[in-house]
């Protein structure tokens, strides 16, 4: 049992189940990352920022926030959509191989989202690549029977 | 299984056959290809300056431009002059197109726009961006929904 007023780490999904507008049992103090000092680094530059290390599920996790009355809900939202829209270039760039610098730096600072759409562009370039060296007409076995034992004939029934 | 005629094939008169039984009869060493006329170095020199020169897509003398272009210099390069010229124009205004498509991606995602018409693209080209794009589009609709401040469109799952 708890004290009124203290103060605890919960999980989001715990936090979720016991907010009840009405009933006011719980509140919640933003994590800094979504406070008004870090959103100013984001619109400053969004692209400086170490997603991975302050997230690494910052636009998921931003989102739910939003279930939570907060007189900064319009901010924040605000702000993770202009997080988004400004890193997405670089993404899109690096991931399509257009400098073709060394992206790991840029992969570590992408939260879980971006690496997914980075991988879904390196994905599409990928099969660019494939077809152009005439991979895609190659008939290769399918992963799903690789591993599949060779019968005999003679195993066989009969 | 479709079917039809083709022909009639005279030795030493030029017939309209399908790529693929073109490709087929030179793999055969039956015949000389004759390359389409678009696949020439003033031609494609022309194409590729006004893809360089125009914020808009050029309309390509093919949507298969990359497709027929690798097939004929794999397997009938022998029959096409300058063809490594023709390679590299080729590639180059890919390269070019390519950027663009990038570029309107990005004004796409800033402007947040609900929609967009790109004339003139090829499915190649579509192909090789579409899986991020569409991903991209789609986490950012969802957190443009956040901004609305209604019930239902607050509780995000991701």
């Amino acid at each position: 049992s708890f004290l009124q007023g203290s103060k605890l780490e919960i999980p989001l999904w715990l936090a979720k189940g016991l907010h009840d507008s009405k009933r006011r049992i719980i509140s919640m103090e933003l994590p800094k990352i979504y406070r008004e000092a870090w959103r100013t680094v984001f619109s400053a530059d969004a692209n400086v920022v170490d997603l991975h290390k302050m997230g690494p599920y910052y636009y998921s996790f931003g989102s739910q926030l939003l279930n939570f009355e907060n007189p900064e809900n319009p901010e924040i939202a605000q702000t993770i959509l202009q997080t988004f829209i400004s890193r997405f270039r670089r993404i899109m760039d690096s991931s399509q191989n257009a400098y073709n610098e060394d992206t790991s730096a840029l992969v570590a600072r992408l939260d879980e989202l971006e690496r997914a759409l980075f991988r879904a562009g390196q994905k599409g370039l990928n099969d660019f690549q494939c077809w152009e060296k005439g991979q895609a007409s190659q008939i290769t076995a399918s992963s799903l029977v690789q591993n599949y034992g060779k019968r005999k004939f003679t195993d066989m029934d009969g | 299984l479709f079917q039809g005629d083709l022909g009639p094939f005279n030795p030493g008169l030029p017939v309209e056959v399908p790529v693929w039984l073109a490709i087929n009869l030179k793999q055969r060493q039956k015949c000389r290809l004759i390359p389409p006329e678009w696949m020439d170095v003033a031609k494609l020199e022309e194409i590729r300056d006004q893809e360089r020169k125009e914020d808009t897509f050029t309309p390509m003398p093919s949507p298969y431009y990359m497709e027929l272009t690798k097939l004929l210099l794999n397997y009938a390069s022998d029959n096409i002059p300058k063809a490594d010229e023709i390679r590299t124009l080729v590639k180059d205004t890919w390269d070019t197109r390519i950027a663009k498509l990038r570029l309107s991606a990005d004004s796409f995602v800033k402007q947040q726009e609900a929609h967009a018409k790109l004339d003139n693209l090829t499915l190649m080209e579509i192909n090789t961006i579409g899986t991020f794009l569409t991903q991209a589009l789609d986490h950012m609709y969802k957190l443009r929904s956040n901004l609305q401040p209604s019930e239902s469109a607050r509780s995000q799952d991701f």
